[in-house]
C-alpha cells in the first residue's frame, strides 16, 4: 500500500517564536504534512524537528519566485510582519519592503502557483489605540492605526492589501487573515511581551487602559486550526476576559517604575540613547484601550478556543 | 442606621452583584465606594441633596436623560450618589462622557473607574444589554457652558440617546436638577483657551470650590418607548419623542424651581456640618 502524499506548508519567518510554536504543533497534531520555514534571519540555532525543513533566504522577489517553482505548496502561513524598526532610513526600507511588496509578492505567487490557503497574521494595532475606541471594535472597524503614526503606515496597508485579496481572488483561493491581540508568552519576543518581563517595567500611573492577552500557545493553536476550521475571511482574535495594564504589570514580576504615560514621548526620546528605546506608537497602547471584538472567531472555533485565561496567561509569561 | 452605615450596607449588595462581573472601561467597585463615602458629607450637609419621586424606578436597566447644568459638571456626580443612596434598588450609573475626558492624564482613568463610557452607540448598548444604567446628558457641553442669562433653559437635545434606547429597548427616565447652576458662578467662556488647550468649552469661574447650593433632584416617570418605531426611524419620526422627554424635563424644572430651597435660608454653617461628619469617621 503506497503512503499518501503529504501536504506542503510553507511557513515565512520560521525563526520567530510563535512560528516554532505552530510548526512542532502542526507535526505533533497532524501526520498529513511536512514544512518548509523560511526566514531572512538565522535559522541555524532552531530545533530540528522531524517533517520541518529550514531555509534561511533574502526576502527577495527571484528568492521567493525560486522558492515557489521548487516546492509544491498547499498551504502559506505568512507570519513575517515586522513591527518595528530602528528609525533609519535602511531599517525602515527594509520593513516597507518587507511588509508592503514583499506580502504582495507572497500573495501574487500564491495564485499563480495554485496554493489552496494562506493564512496571515496582522495584528489588533491596525485599529489604533485612540481616546475614542468604543468597545469592542469588530472587524468592520475602520483601521485608524496610522492617524497619528506613520510608523504603523505600513502595518495598516499591509492588513488592507490582505482583506482586499480575500474577495478578489476567493474563487482561487482561500485567503484567511489574523488580527489577533497581545499574543505573550516565554518564546515569543515580541515589544509587549519584553516590556511586561523586563527587569524594569515602566508603570504608567496616569492611564489605566484595557488589555487583551492571548498565549502564544493559544494563538499558536488558533493558527494551526485555520487550516481546516477557519474560512476565508478576517478575524479578530482574542480570549473573552481582559485586564487593566496595571493590574496586569502587579501580575507579572520584575520591578515597577512609576511612569507619566504623558511625558512617554519625551522619556522615549531620552531612553534611545542607551538602546533602551520603544515605539512610540506604543505609548498610546499604554493610555487608551483597544479592545477587540472575538464573536467572528467563536463561530469557527466555539466559544472555550483558548486554554489559558488571562491571569494564567501573565503567570505563565512571568516565568520567561 | 446613619447613613455611612447605610452606605456600606449597599455597597456590600452592589460588591456582589459585581463580584463576576468584568468591564472593558476599567469600573472599580470598590473606588467608586471610596468616592462615595468621601463625598457623602457634601452630598449632604453641603449640597443637601432632596430627591422626589424615587417611587418612580424598578428593577431595571434604564437610560437616565437629565437636564446638564454648573461650570464644572458635578451634576452627574450627585445623581449617581442620588441612585446609589436613595433608589431601591441601589445601583451605579454609568455616565456616557465626552471623547476629550478619556484624553485627560488622571482625571480619564479615575473618570472610568467610577464608571464613566465614551458616549458612544456600542458602548451604550453594551451596558444596557448587561444590566446596566446609563445616565445621559443629552444637551452636552452646550449644557454646562451656559452664561448666567441661560440659567435653567434647558438647552437643544440631541437625538442619538433615544436611537439608542430604542435598539437597547431600554426605558428612559427624564431627571430634573434643580440648584447646580449657581455652584460655579459664570464669569466668562475662554474659546481661543480652549481650543488651543483642545476642550469643548471652558466656562470660566472665579472659585475654585462650588457655592452650597442646596440641590433637588427630581426623577420622573418612565418614557414608554413607542411600539414599531424602528431605532433607524427618519429624524423627524425621532425628534417628536426627543420633544416630549424636553417637554418633560422642562416641567419638571418648572415646578422643581418653584419648590427650591431659598439659597441663602438653607446655605447655613454647611462646613461645620461637614466637619463634624468627617470627624465623626
Amino acid at each position: 500500500m503506497t503512503q499518501k502524499k503529504k501536504k506542503r506548508i510553507l511557513v515565512i519567518g520560521i525563526a520567530g517564536g510563535l512560528a516554532q510554536i505552530l510548526a512542532r504543533l502542526i507535526l505533533k497534531k497532524s501526520d498529513e504534512y511536512e514544512i518548509l520555514g523560511i526566514d531572512s534571519r538565522k535559522t541555524a540555532d532552531c530545533p530540528q524537528i522531524n517533517g520541518l525543513e529550514y531555509l534561511t533566504m533574502r526576502y527577495s522577489r527571484g528568492n521567493f519566485e525560486n522558492l515557489f517553482r521548487s516546492y509544491d505548496f498547499d498551504i502559506v502561513y505568512h507570519l513575517a510582519r515586522i513591527s518595528h524598526s530602528a528609525h533609519n532610513s535602511d531599517a525602515i526600507t527594509k520593513r516597507l519592503d518587507l511588509n508592503l511588496m514583499g506580502t504582495n509578492r507572497i500573495l501574487n505567487l500564491c495564485l499563480r502557483f495554485n496554493i489552496s490557503k494562506i493564512i496571515i497574521l496582522s495584528t489588533y494595532h491596525v485599529y489604533g489605540a485612540l481616546a475614542d475606541n468604543s468597545v469592542f471594535l469588530t472587524e468592520t472597524a475602520p483601521l485608524r492605526a496610522s492617524i497619528h503614526y506613520a510608523e504603523l503606515r505600513d502595518v495598516v496597508e499591509m492588513d488592507q492589501i490582505c482583506t482586499n485579496w480575500i474577495w478578489k481572488n476567493q474563487k482561487q483561493m482561500e485567503t484567511v487573515v489574523l488580527r489577533p491581540c497581545n499574543i505573550i508568552g516565554t518564546q515569543i519576543n515580541n515589544a509587549i511581551s519584553k516590556f511586561l518581563t523586563s527587569p524594569l517595567t515602566l508603570t504608567p500611573i496616569d492611564y489605566n487602559p484595557t488589555y487583551q492577552f492571548i498565549h502564544e500557545f493559544d494563538m499558536a493553536m488558533v493558527l494551526f486550526r485555520a487550516i481546516k476550521e477557519i474560512p476565508l475571511g478576517v478575524y479578530n482574535i482574542a480570549p473573552d476576559d481582559y485586564i487593566a495594564i496595571q493590574d496586569a504589570l502587579k501580575r507579572v514580576e520584575g520591578r515597577k517604575i512609576p511612569f507619566i504615560a504623558s511625558l512617554g514621548k519625551i522619556i522615549n526620546k531620552s531612553l534611545a540613547p542607551f538602546g533602551m528605546s520603544f515605539p512610540d506608537y506604543f505609548i498610546d497602547y499604554l493610555k487608551y484601550t483597544c479592545l477587540i471584538d472575538n464573536t467572528q472567531i467563536k463561530k469557527c472555533l466555539g466559544n472555550d478556543f483558548c486554554r489559558f485565561n488571562v491571569e494564567e496567561t501573565l503567570d505563565l509569561v512571568s516565568m520567561r | 442606621m446613619n447613613e455611612r452605615e447605610k452606605l456600606s450596607e449597599v455597597f456590600e449588595s452592589l460588591k456582589e452583584k459585581y463580584q463576576n462581573y468584568q468591564d472593558p472601561w476599567g469600573f472599580n467597585i470598590d473606588s467608586v465606594h471610596k468616592v462615595l463615602e468621601f463625598l457623602l458629607p457634601l452630598y449632604q450637609n453641603y449640597f443637601k441633596v432632596r430627591v422626589f419621586g424615587q417611587e418612580n424606578v424598578a428593577d431595571r436597566p434604564y437610560m437616565i436623560v437629565s437636564n446638564h447644568s454648573g461650570q464644572i459638571p458635578l451634576d452627574g456626580i450627585l445623581i449617581a450618589m442620588a441612585f446609589a443612596l436613595e433608589v431601591s434598588p441601589p445601583r451605579v450609573l454609568r455616565a456616557m462622557v465626552e471623547r476629550f475626558m478619556a484624553k485627560l492624564p488622571f482625571l480619564g482613568s479615575l473618570s472610568a473607574e467610577l464608571g464613566s463610557i465614551l458616549g458612544d452607540r456600542q458602548n451604550c448598548e453594551y451596558l444596557l444589554e448587561n444590566g446596566e444604567s446609563i445616565l445621559v446628558f443629552p444637551e452636552g457641553v452646550r449644557g454646562i457652558s451656559k452664561s448666567t442669562s441661560d440659567y435653567y433653559k434647558l438647552q437643544k437635545f440631541s437625538a442619538g440617546f433615544f436611537r439608542i434606547a430604542l435598539k437597547a429597548q431600554a426605558e428612559i427616565l427624564p431627571v430634573a436638577v434643580i440648584g447646580a447652576e449657581e455652584m460655579f458662578p459664570f464669569v466668562y467662556q475662554a474659546k481661543g483657551l480652549a481650543k488651543l488647550l483642545k476642550l469643548p468649552a471652558l466656562p470660566l469661574t472665579p472659585i475654585a470650590f462650588p457655592l452650597p447650593s442646596p440641590i433637588d433632584i427630581y426623577i420622573g416617570k418612565p418614557y414608554s418607548l413607542p411600539e414599531n418605531l424602528s431605532h433607524e426611524a427618519p429624524e423627524s419620526e425621532i425628534r417628536e419623542h426627543v420633544y416630549r422627554i424636553e417637554k418633560q424635563i422642562k416641567l419638571m424644572m418648572a415646578k422643581g424651581l418653584k419648590q427650591r430651597r431659598p439659597f441663602f435660608d438653607e446655605v447655613r454653617k454647611p462646613f461645620s456640618d461637614i466637619l463634624k461628619q468627617w470627624n465623626s469617621k
